[in-house]
Protein backbone atom coordinates (compact mmCIF):
# COMPACT_ATOMS: atom_id res chain seq x y z
CA UNK A 1 0.00 0.00 0.00
CA UNK A 2 1.64 3.56 -0.55
CA UNK A 3 2.14 5.89 1.30
CA UNK A 4 -1.07 8.00 -0.50
CA UNK A 5 -3.25 4.78 -0.05
CA UNK A 6 -2.89 4.60 3.93
CA UNK A 7 -4.26 8.07 4.31
CA UNK A 8 -7.07 7.79 1.89
CA UNK A 9 -8.37 4.31 3.20
CA UNK A 10 -9.02 5.26 6.55
CA UNK A 11 -10.03 8.92 6.12
CA UNK A 12 -12.51 7.45 2.98
CA UNK A 13 -13.87 4.93 6.00
CA UNK A 14 -14.41 7.94 8.55
CA UNK A 15 -16.26 10.37 6.15
CA UNK A 16 -18.59 7.84 5.47
CA UNK A 17 -19.07 6.88 8.88
CA UNK A 18 -19.73 10.33 9.58
CA UNK A 19 -22.09 11.04 6.76
CA UNK A 20 -24.08 8.22 7.71
CA UNK A 21 -25.02 9.76 10.87
CA UNK A 22 -28.29 11.56 10.95
CA UNK A 23 -27.28 14.35 13.86
CA UNK A 24 -24.68 16.82 13.29
CA UNK A 25 -23.13 16.59 16.57
CA UNK A 26 -19.22 15.25 16.50
CA UNK A 27 -18.40 14.04 20.13
CA UNK A 28 -15.14 15.03 21.36
CA UNK A 29 -14.08 11.40 21.25
CA UNK A 30 -14.25 10.58 18.35
CA UNK A 31 -12.83 13.89 16.60
CA UNK A 32 -9.82 13.44 18.63
CA UNK A 33 -9.83 9.83 17.37
CA UNK A 34 -9.85 10.62 13.90
CA UNK A 35 -7.10 12.73 14.43
CA UNK A 36 -5.16 10.08 16.02
CA UNK A 37 -5.89 8.03 12.74
CA UNK A 38 -4.81 10.30 10.60
CA UNK A 39 -1.65 11.00 12.26
CA UNK A 40 -0.86 7.31 11.82
CA UNK A 41 -1.80 7.25 8.40
CA UNK A 42 0.37 10.21 7.99
CA UNK A 43 3.64 8.80 9.20
CA UNK A 44 4.61 6.77 6.93
CA UNK A 45 4.28 9.43 4.05
CA UNK A 46 6.14 11.91 6.60
CA UNK A 47 8.91 9.27 7.44
CA UNK A 48 9.66 9.07 3.39
CA UNK A 49 9.63 12.97 2.45
CA UNK A 50 11.66 13.19 5.92
CA UNK A 51 14.13 11.14 4.12
CA UNK A 52 14.40 12.23 1.28
CA UNK A 53 13.81 15.94 2.05
CA UNK A 54 16.72 15.88 4.85
CA UNK A 55 18.76 14.01 1.76
CA UNK A 56 18.29 17.48 -0.82
CA UNK A 57 18.55 19.73 2.15
CA UNK A 58 22.23 18.02 3.33
CA UNK A 59 23.21 17.63 -0.14
CA UNK A 60 22.12 21.75 -0.96
CA UNK A 61 24.16 22.28 2.26
CA UNK A 62 27.07 20.49 0.70
CA UNK A 63 26.89 22.28 -2.42
CA UNK A 64 27.04 25.71 -0.24
CA UNK A 65 29.57 24.48 1.58
CA UNK A 66 32.10 23.85 -1.14
CA UNK A 67 30.61 27.18 -3.18
CA UNK A 68 31.72 29.11 -0.12
CA UNK A 69 35.23 27.62 0.37
CA UNK A 70 35.67 28.37 -3.54
CA UNK A 71 34.43 31.50 -2.73
CA UNK A 72 36.71 31.68 -0.29
CA UNK A 73 39.99 30.93 -1.89
CA UNK A 74 38.32 33.82 -4.75
CA UNK A 75 38.19 36.32 -2.10
CA UNK A 76 36.97 39.40 -4.38
CA UNK A 77 37.27 41.39 -1.42
CA UNK A 78 41.75 41.47 -1.73
CA UNK A 79 41.79 41.58 -5.16
CA UNK A 80 39.53 44.42 -5.78
CA UNK A 81 40.40 46.69 -2.62
CA UNK A 82 43.90 45.78 -2.37
CA UNK A 83 45.67 43.75 -5.46
CA UNK A 84 44.48 46.05 -8.06
CA UNK A 85 44.81 49.16 -6.55
CA UNK A 86 48.16 48.41 -5.51
CA UNK A 87 49.18 47.29 -9.16
CA UNK A 88 47.53 50.43 -10.31
CA UNK A 89 49.95 52.70 -8.31
CA UNK A 90 52.79 50.59 -9.24
CA UNK A 91 52.13 51.70 -12.69
CA UNK A 92 51.51 55.21 -11.93
CA UNK A 93 54.85 55.23 -10.33
CA UNK A 94 56.15 53.43 -13.15
CA UNK A 95 55.29 56.27 -16.27
CA UNK A 96 56.02 58.70 -13.57
CA UNK A 97 59.76 57.67 -13.37
CA UNK A 98 60.25 56.93 -16.70
CA UNK A 99 58.77 60.61 -17.55
CA UNK A 100 61.34 61.87 -14.89
CA UNK A 101 64.16 59.89 -16.80
CA UNK A 102 63.10 60.52 -20.25
CA UNK A 103 63.32 64.77 -19.14
CA UNK A 104 66.49 64.45 -17.15
CA UNK A 105 68.19 63.01 -20.25
CA UNK A 106 66.25 65.20 -22.48
CA UNK A 107 67.57 67.94 -20.54
CA UNK A 108 70.79 66.79 -20.59
CA UNK A 109 71.19 66.28 -24.40
CA UNK A 110 69.66 69.32 -25.38
CA UNK A 111 72.75 71.06 -22.94
CA UNK A 112 75.13 69.00 -24.71
CA UNK A 113 74.06 69.91 -28.14
CA UNK A 114 73.53 73.58 -27.70
CA UNK A 115 76.87 73.89 -25.60
CA UNK A 116 79.85 75.98 -27.00
CA UNK A 117 82.30 73.66 -28.78
CA UNK A 118 85.17 76.31 -29.37
CA UNK A 119 87.25 75.15 -26.68
CA UNK A 120 87.75 70.93 -27.04
CA UNK A 121 89.01 70.37 -23.59
CA UNK A 122 86.57 72.60 -22.15
CA UNK A 123 83.78 70.81 -23.94
CA UNK A 124 85.30 67.66 -23.63
CA UNK A 125 85.10 68.00 -19.67
CA UNK A 126 81.50 69.61 -19.91
CA UNK A 127 80.22 66.37 -22.29
CA UNK A 128 81.93 63.81 -19.64
CA UNK A 129 79.89 65.74 -16.50
CA UNK A 130 76.77 65.45 -18.30
CA UNK A 131 77.43 61.49 -19.30
CA UNK A 132 77.30 61.07 -15.67
CA UNK A 133 74.43 62.48 -15.13
CA UNK A 134 72.70 60.67 -18.13
CA UNK A 135 73.99 57.56 -16.20
CA UNK A 136 72.73 58.90 -13.03
CA UNK A 137 69.12 59.55 -14.55
CA UNK A 138 68.98 55.95 -16.33
CA UNK A 139 69.10 54.47 -12.75
CA UNK A 140 65.40 54.56 -12.92
CA UNK A 141 65.46 51.27 -15.05
CA UNK A 142 66.32 49.54 -11.28
CA UNK A 143 63.28 50.44 -9.78
CA UNK A 144 61.18 49.86 -12.60
CA UNK A 145 62.21 46.44 -12.69
CA UNK A 146 61.41 45.56 -9.02
CA UNK A 147 57.79 47.32 -9.48
CA UNK A 148 56.78 45.61 -12.97
CA UNK A 149 57.90 42.13 -11.10
CA UNK A 150 55.34 43.07 -8.13
CA UNK A 151 52.82 43.60 -10.93
CA UNK A 152 53.42 40.20 -12.67
CA UNK A 153 53.13 38.87 -9.07
CA UNK A 154 49.93 40.52 -8.82
CA UNK A 155 48.97 39.41 -11.80
CA UNK A 156 49.17 35.80 -11.15
CA UNK A 157 47.66 35.53 -7.86
CA UNK A 158 44.32 37.39 -9.43
CA UNK A 159 44.87 34.61 -12.70
CA UNK A 160 44.72 31.71 -9.73
CA UNK A 161 41.86 32.95 -8.51
CA UNK A 162 40.17 33.13 -11.90
CA UNK A 163 41.24 29.70 -12.21
CA UNK A 164 39.33 28.68 -9.18
CA UNK A 165 36.15 30.27 -10.14
CA UNK A 166 36.67 28.68 -14.00
CA UNK A 167 36.43 25.28 -12.03
CA UNK A 168 33.55 26.48 -10.06
CA UNK A 169 31.87 27.26 -13.00
CA UNK A 170 32.77 24.08 -14.59
CA UNK A 171 31.57 21.71 -11.73
CA UNK A 172 28.60 24.07 -11.12
CA UNK A 173 27.58 23.99 -14.79
CA UNK A 174 26.88 27.41 -14.57
CA UNK A 175 26.63 28.99 -18.31
CA UNK A 176 29.01 32.27 -17.50
CA UNK A 177 27.65 34.97 -19.30
CA UNK A 178 29.21 36.62 -22.64
CA UNK A 179 32.53 38.10 -21.78
CA UNK A 180 31.79 42.15 -21.07
CA UNK A 181 33.15 44.85 -23.59
CA UNK A 182 33.96 47.45 -21.72
CA UNK A 183 33.15 51.02 -23.49
CA UNK A 184 36.94 51.70 -23.89
CA UNK A 185 37.42 48.32 -25.78
CA UNK A 186 34.72 49.02 -27.49
CA UNK A 187 35.20 52.31 -28.67
CA UNK A 188 39.57 51.44 -29.72
CA UNK A 189 38.14 49.10 -31.95
CA UNK A 190 36.38 51.16 -33.47
CA UNK A 191 39.14 53.53 -33.45
CA UNK A 192 41.42 50.89 -34.81
CA UNK A 193 43.55 51.02 -31.59
CA UNK A 194 45.55 48.54 -30.45
CA UNK A 195 48.64 49.64 -29.12
CA UNK A 196 52.22 48.17 -28.91
CA UNK A 197 52.16 44.64 -30.80
CA UNK A 198 54.18 42.20 -28.59
CA UNK A 199 57.45 40.00 -29.51
CA UNK A 200 56.80 38.16 -32.49
CA UNK A 201 53.24 39.93 -33.32
CA UNK A 202 51.92 42.40 -35.56
CA UNK A 203 54.49 43.76 -38.48
CA UNK A 204 57.90 45.34 -38.76
CA UNK A 205 59.18 48.30 -40.17
CA UNK A 206 60.39 45.96 -43.56
CA UNK A 207 56.92 44.57 -44.02
CA UNK A 208 55.68 47.94 -43.68
CA UNK A 209 57.92 49.56 -46.32
CA UNK A 210 57.17 46.75 -48.66
CA UNK A 211 53.52 48.14 -48.57
CA UNK A 212 54.32 51.33 -49.34
CA UNK B 1 68.35 64.69 -52.61
CA UNK B 2 68.64 68.25 -51.04
CA UNK B 3 65.21 68.55 -48.72
CA UNK B 4 64.01 71.58 -48.01
CA UNK B 5 65.23 72.21 -44.41
CA UNK B 6 63.09 75.29 -44.07
CA UNK B 7 59.60 73.03 -44.93
CA UNK B 8 56.55 73.76 -42.09
CA UNK B 9 56.08 70.59 -40.60
CA UNK B 10 53.77 69.59 -38.04
CA UNK B 11 54.30 67.17 -35.17
CA UNK B 12 51.52 65.82 -33.34
CA UNK B 13 51.32 63.54 -30.59
CA UNK B 14 49.75 63.43 -27.23
CA UNK B 15 52.98 62.63 -25.43
CA UNK B 16 54.98 65.79 -24.59
CA UNK B 17 58.24 63.59 -24.23
CA UNK B 18 57.40 62.32 -28.00
CA UNK B 19 57.14 65.56 -28.94
CA UNK B 20 60.07 66.64 -27.72
CA UNK B 21 62.33 63.59 -29.08
CA UNK B 22 60.46 64.33 -32.56
CA UNK B 23 61.96 68.07 -31.98
CA UNK B 24 64.91 67.31 -31.59
CA UNK B 25 65.52 64.62 -34.16
CA UNK B 26 63.85 67.28 -37.11
CA UNK B 27 66.29 69.71 -35.24
CA UNK B 28 69.84 67.31 -35.45
CA UNK B 29 68.49 66.42 -39.35
CA UNK B 30 68.25 70.28 -40.04
CA UNK B 31 64.93 70.98 -39.94
CA UNK B 32 63.83 74.38 -37.63
CA UNK B 33 60.03 75.14 -38.87
CA UNK B 34 58.35 72.47 -37.02
CA UNK B 35 55.42 73.18 -35.41
CA UNK B 36 53.76 71.20 -32.82
CA UNK B 37 49.99 69.39 -31.77
CA UNK B 38 48.66 67.49 -29.09
CA UNK B 39 45.96 64.99 -31.13
CA UNK B 40 44.39 65.25 -34.07
CA UNK B 41 41.66 68.15 -33.60
CA UNK B 42 44.64 70.57 -32.09
CA UNK B 43 46.23 70.04 -35.58
CA UNK B 44 43.16 70.86 -37.39
CA UNK B 45 43.12 73.86 -35.55
CA UNK B 46 46.68 75.09 -36.49
CA UNK B 47 45.45 73.68 -40.35
CA UNK B 48 42.82 77.01 -39.46
CA UNK B 49 45.51 79.62 -39.87
CA UNK B 50 48.78 77.66 -40.88
CA UNK B 51 50.01 75.78 -43.69
CA UNK B 52 52.09 72.70 -43.80
CA UNK B 53 54.24 70.97 -46.13
CA UNK B 54 54.78 67.87 -43.61
CA UNK B 55 52.68 65.94 -40.82
CA UNK B 56 53.93 63.64 -38.80
CA UNK B 57 51.56 62.29 -36.39
CA UNK B 58 50.87 60.05 -34.07
CA UNK B 59 47.63 57.82 -34.20
CA UNK B 60 46.66 57.05 -30.90
CA UNK B 61 45.14 60.50 -29.18
CA UNK B 62 42.64 61.37 -27.72
CA UNK B 63 40.06 62.79 -28.48
CA UNK B 64 40.88 62.91 -32.05
CA UNK B 65 43.32 60.36 -33.54
CA UNK B 66 46.21 60.33 -35.88
CA UNK B 67 44.18 58.24 -38.37
CA UNK B 68 41.00 60.97 -37.88
CA UNK B 69 43.40 63.91 -39.27
CA UNK B 70 44.76 61.93 -41.74
CA UNK B 71 41.23 61.56 -43.41
CA UNK B 72 40.26 64.99 -42.29
CA UNK B 73 43.47 66.24 -43.95
CA UNK B 74 43.06 64.33 -46.98
CA UNK B 75 38.97 65.29 -47.22
CA UNK B 76 39.82 69.12 -47.15
CA UNK B 77 40.91 70.65 -50.84
CA UNK B 78 43.01 73.28 -49.31
CA UNK B 79 45.08 70.90 -47.32
CA UNK B 80 44.46 67.73 -48.95
CA UNK B 81 48.13 67.35 -50.76
CA UNK B 82 49.97 67.96 -47.65
CA UNK B 83 52.61 64.86 -46.97
CA UNK B 84 51.36 62.57 -44.06
CA UNK B 85 53.60 60.70 -42.43
CA UNK B 86 52.37 58.10 -39.60
CA UNK B 87 54.64 57.44 -36.53
CA UNK B 88 53.04 54.97 -34.25
CA UNK B 89 52.84 51.87 -32.09
CA UNK B 90 50.31 50.49 -33.89
CA UNK B 91 51.53 47.88 -35.86
CA UNK B 92 49.00 45.54 -37.32
CA UNK B 93 48.49 44.76 -40.59
CA UNK B 94 45.29 45.85 -40.69
CA UNK B 95 45.88 49.47 -39.62
CA UNK B 96 48.21 50.37 -42.15
CA UNK B 97 46.25 48.95 -44.91
CA UNK B 98 43.78 51.17 -43.37
CA UNK B 99 46.32 54.08 -42.98
CA UNK B 100 47.50 53.43 -46.54
CA UNK B 101 43.61 53.43 -47.88
CA UNK B 102 43.33 56.96 -46.39
CA UNK B 103 45.72 58.65 -48.17
CA UNK B 104 49.27 57.84 -45.33
CA UNK B 105 52.47 58.83 -47.79
CA UNK B 106 54.55 56.79 -45.27
CA UNK B 107 54.53 54.94 -42.02
CA UNK B 108 56.85 54.32 -39.28
CA UNK B 109 56.38 51.68 -36.58
CA UNK B 110 58.22 52.89 -32.67
CA UNK B 111 60.57 52.71 -31.48
CA UNK B 112 62.20 54.15 -34.46
CA UNK B 113 65.83 55.78 -34.93
CA UNK B 114 66.56 59.52 -36.69
CA UNK B 115 67.81 57.68 -40.16
CA UNK B 116 64.27 55.91 -40.47
CA UNK B 117 62.80 58.89 -39.84
CA UNK B 118 65.16 60.86 -42.45
CA UNK B 119 64.96 58.32 -44.95
CA UNK B 120 60.75 58.70 -44.91
CA UNK B 121 61.04 62.23 -45.41
CA UNK B 122 62.80 61.84 -48.03
CA UNK B 123 60.74 58.92 -49.45
CA UNK B 124 57.79 61.14 -49.41
CA UNK B 125 59.66 64.05 -50.74
CA UNK B 126 61.12 61.96 -53.74
CA UNK B 127 57.78 60.39 -54.46
CA UNK B 128 56.45 64.38 -54.96
CA UNK B 129 59.11 65.54 -57.18
CA UNK B 130 58.72 62.03 -59.05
Amino acid sequence: MSAAEAIDSPMIDQREELEARSDNAIPLREVIAMAEKVTSALKPLVRSLDKSMYRELKEMLDCIEELRGDLSKVDPDDIFSRRIPEMGRELSAIVSATEVATNSIMNIAEQVMDADKSDPATYAKFVEQHMLAIFEACTFQDLTGQRVTRVIQTIEVIEERIEVLCRMIENNQITPNAPRVSDTEKRNRARLVKGPANEGEGINQDQVDAMF
Amino acid sequence: MQLDTNMRILIVDDYATMLRILRNLLKQLGFENVHEASDGQAALKQFETNKYDLVISDWNMEPMTGFDLLRAVRSNPETAATSFIMITAESATENVIAAKRAGVNNYIIKPFTSEILQGKIETVFQQQVA
